[in-house]
């Protein structure tokens, strides 16, 4: 799996190069345009209402797509749904990633995607939901945010405050108290729900510039409430 | 050499260097990665370690030095590293590995037993409701705003609507709407605005979505003989509304995962999967209990109203005789003789009140709706 950025900006696609045979998993909605050669394989198993249960009651991943080039060598244009950046990280099979389950976008077969179960508390407070995905193995991982990414270096012990919903990716180095916002950091949450996670290093952080659940409360103001 | 752990310090990357480390009798030898292969090695003897647990999930070993370099944190979590280790590491450094280790199994020990406290109250609550403790569902239910109630039944009715031909005006429109008037009047703190649809269709049924959406098709407004009978039929559909029964089915439908999501607080995503499922709404069927339920409090809400109940005994009567052959209000609303029987003791129960008349003439509003040209479904 070869991978490079087109348009890098806000409005970022990126472009995917496959090997005969090979596959990539992707997010399910991901694909702008691709090669003959390449057959999209996505499977919600048991319909609407099983992947949804699956969803809230395993953290199953229904929403990959694998892309696999079964008729020869071909590429894919990739995209996120929602206005940001994308990074490209390769894993060198000791770095691991907790990624919240929007910040991925497409990832090498030689990588390990799981579905991980949070603490209660985390699940309850930290806004990503109680399942993340635990990126592993050894390969290409493709992120994405609202906004743009913005990485922040931890050095052992060294800390740092984040608003949960601006987390995108984390190294499983790092560790994480939530935390009940000071009155300063209310004004990012029109949801009232005023939560940080301190982190704590050594490791990374990836943050997107913008927050999604305060973007949509803003539009809201301008949608009539009635027809 | 592949690497098992990651190393930091000044001068490494912030996401650490892979490394490669291997224990034996006297220390840890780390060996960086550098291109081309094995670049830089580093032995340091155990009486230089702190040892801890660390990571996200506390289930990295945290191994401190430091080094000519400076300050080295290793964050290891290969099993193999940690069982070599284990058991090569000497007394001094023991107690403290001990310790990690037990840090380690404690949390994942509480992270399973909170999970499955969870599991446990989840699967209970699912048993609870497939053994049919409605205490339950109705737990569920009140905790679902009217609001939601209101959007998922409109998406419904609209929907419902479109495909249908509705009567504007007329007087088979003004004599519900006075009945509504009437009916409505006597509810006390009612959060729900009704709204009646009289939809031109031979069917002879009625129906109540969630939220107050109520459809009469004038099939049944000809088969009754007054307006005290429809108003009959309109208090019982009403009260679904207000009991809540269209919800308690769902609830009860989805039982799982309905409940999951309202103790979650992922009320959002429960609107949503309503909605998919608001073609369902109309072919919902209201238990015994309900309809049992929605016929005791919409007789006391005709008596309120004063509107004689007998109009709707009467209905229910003639809906129950075999003569009158295959009608719709029969297929989602079980009809029997007990039923009518029921309602005849419980109204005998009631003080008499004066019924007041409407003042609509029924022969004219069945009369305009015989000159229309009637839609067949
Ligand atoms: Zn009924």
């Amino acid at each position: 799996m070869k991978s490079e950025i087109l348009y890098p900006g806000a409005f970022p696609m990126v472009r995917v190069d496959l090997a005969a045979g090979e596959h990539i998993k992707a997010e399910s909605g991901a694909m702008v345009a691709c090669s003959p050669t390449i057959d999209i394989e996505s499977k919600m198993e048991g319909g609407l209402l099983g992947a949804l249960s699956r969803k809230f009651l395993t953290g199953e991943k229904f929403f990959f797509q694998t892309l696999r080039a079964s008729r020869g060598p071909g590429e894919a244009l990739l995209a996120p749904t929602v206005p940001g950046e994308i990074v490209i990280l390769e894993l060198d099979g000791v770095n691991e990633y907790m990624v919240q389950k929007d910040g991925f976008l497409a990832g090498a077969d030689t990588i390990v995607i799981e579905s991980k179960m949070q603490s209660l508390s985390r699940g309850l407070l930290g806004g990503e939901g109680f399942f993340i995905l635990k990126i592993s193995g050894k390969g290409t991982l493709v992120l994405n945010s609202f906004g743009a990414i913005h990485k922040i270096e931890l050095k052992p012990d060294q800390e740092y405050i984040v608003d949960n919903s601006h987390l995108v990716a984390w190294s499983t180095t790092t560790s994480y108290n939530i935390e009940k916002a000071t009155s300063g950091w209310v004004a990012s949450f029109t949801s009232g729900e005023g939560f940080v996670c301190r982190f704590r290093g050594p490791g990374l952080v990836y943050i997107q510039s913008r927050n999604p659940g305060s973007f949509g409360a803003w539009i809201r103001q301008f949608i009539p409430v009635s027809e | 050499m592949t690497s098992n752990a990651l190393c930091f310090g000044d001068e490494f990357p912030a996401a650490g260097a892979p490394c490669s480390v291997q224990v034996d009798g006297d220390g840890l030898t780390v060996t960086f990665k550098s291109e081309g292969g094995d670049g830089a090695r580093e032995v340091v003897p155990f009486s230089a370690l702190t040892l801890s647990a660390g990571g996200l999930d506390h289930d990295h070993l945290v191994v401190k030095w430091t080094s000519a370099q400076g300050e080295r944190t290793l964050y290891l979590k290969s099993p193999d590293v940690i069982r070599a280790f284990r058991e090569t590491v000497p007394d001094h450094l023991g107690l403290p590995f001990a310790q990690a280790a037990e840090r380690v199994r404690q949390v994942r020990h509480r992270r399973r037993l909170v999970w499955g406290l969870v599991g446990g109250v989840i699967l209970a609550t699912v048993l609870g409701l497939w053994s049919g403790a409605d205490l339950l569902v109705e737990l569920a239910v009140s905790r679902i705003p009217v609001e939601w109630e209101q959007k998922l039944g409109e998406s419904a009715y609209r929907d419902f609507l479109t495909h249908q031909e509705v009567m504007k005006d007329g007087p088979a429109v003004t004599a519900l709407g006075e009945m509504t008037q009437r009916l409505t009047e006597q509810i006390p703190n009612n959060p729900y605005k009704f709204e009646v649809a009289v939809v031109k269709s031979d069917v002879v049924n009625a129906f109540a979505l969630p939220g107050g959406y109520v459809v009469v098709f004038t099939g049944l407004m000809k088969k009754a003989e007054s307006g005290e009978e429809v108003a009959g039929v309109l208090s019982h559909e009403l009260n679904h509304v207000l009991q809540r029964h269209g919800l308690e089915r769902i609830v009860k439908s989805l039982g799982l995962l309905t409940v999951v999501a309202i103790v979650l607080g992922d009320q959002q995503g429960l609107v949503g999967m309503m909605k998919q499922l608001g073609v369902e709404l109309l072919t919902l069927k209201f238990g015994r209990e309900q309809e049992t339920e929605a016929d005791l409090t919409g007789l006391q809400l005709l008596q309120r109203a004063k509107i004689d109940p007998s109009g709707m005994i009467r209905f229910f009567e003639r809906l129950s005789e075999k003569d009158e052959g295959r009608m719709e209000w029969l297929s989602t609303h079980p009809m029997s003789t007990a039923r009518a029987e029921r309602l005849k003791a419980e109204f005998a129960a009631l003080p008499k009140k004066s019924p007041e008349p409407f003042t609509f003439d029924w022969k004219q509003v069945q009369a305009s709706l015989g000159s229309q040209p009637v839609a067949v479904p």
